[in-house]
């Protein structure tokens, strides 16, 4: 049932264009020290970044929260990946899941990328297809319970995300 | 308390009563759990708004909140904007630190 809903909208899609060559772009995505560059959103750092660009090898990247984020400092959400197709310089797919470290029976979710490049003149095309197969069931809960915003429960979760 | 909210059972509820609403001796049977037990549950999920209760003849039935699976559509929009916010780097990224460096 929970599975179905998430049919609606577990797949994601976006399109940019970027003012550099595919050549760069690709380094950016397969080439672990350029992806940390850039990898992590604000207020967190790369703690650890493997990329073995092969069929079957392994990506691995761990996202720590830094001390910006206060309380969540220290928290940290590995992603683990598996290269399923490498089109050198055009397409990338690999099939991950995400948790938060210590939670992983709950927190899991399972994703498949979907990354393709193309020249477009002097610009790159970047097109990424996310599809989110699985949703541990915390990840769920946290879903439902944010909304609500019982205090108890958010402060309950902060702890638990800290700690 | 966040512990609880990620309880097997009370999952396992609220995927019984995504079709049609239950009554809770209905509920403790159709699952095997003990009826105080899913009292329990029910409470908690209505105190979160994912479950509410009508009273129909002698019976409490309790239903789904549609509202609480757009929290569900609004997680996986979470991840989106994750992405968002990661494209938009790498757009950064590439106008600043890859022009003249690592041509192979």
């Amino acid at each position: 049932m929970i599975a179905q809903l998430f049919k609606k909208k577990k797949e994601l899609h976006f399109e940019r264009s970027y003012p550099a060559s595919v050549d760069a772009v690709w380094r950016a995505w397969t080439d672990a020290d350029r992806l940390r560059a850039w990898w992590g959103p604000p207020k967190t750092m790369v703690a650890a970044c493997e990329i073995d660009l092969r069929v079957g090898g392994r990506i691995y990247i761990v996202t720590e929260a830094s001390e910006e984020m206060g309380k969540y400092q220290g928290t940290r959400w590995p992603m683990e990946g598996t290269f399923a197709r490498i089109d050198e310089l055009r397409r990338l797919t690999y099939d991950a899941r995400s948790w938060t470290e210590g939670e992983e029976a709950t927190t899991t979710i399972h994703h498949t990328n979907d990354l393709i490049l193309a020249a477009d003149g002097d610009k790159t095309v970047v097109t990424l297809h996310v599809l989110i197969t699985e949703i541990g069931p915390k990840a769920k809960m946290a879903a439902f319970g944010m909304r609500w915003g019982y205090k108890s429960q958010l402060d309950a979760l902060e702890k638990h995300l800290a700690g | 308390m966040f512990s609880a909210l990620g309880e097997p059972s009370r999952l396992q509820i609220v995927e019984l009563l995504g079709p049609r609403p239950y009554a809770v001796g209905e509920i403790a049977e159709t699952l095997s759990i003990r009826q105080p037990q899913v009292s329990k549950h029910l409470k908690v999920l209505g105190e979160s708004g994912i479950v509410r209760v009508e009273p129909q003849a002698r019976r409490r039935l309790y239903y789904l909140q549609a509202e609480a699976f757009d929290q569900i559509a609004r997680w996986v929009e979470s991840f989106e904007h994750l992405w968002e916010v990661r494209l938009d780097s790498l757009g950064d990224y590439l106008r600043t630190n890859d022009t003249e460096e690592g041509q192979p």
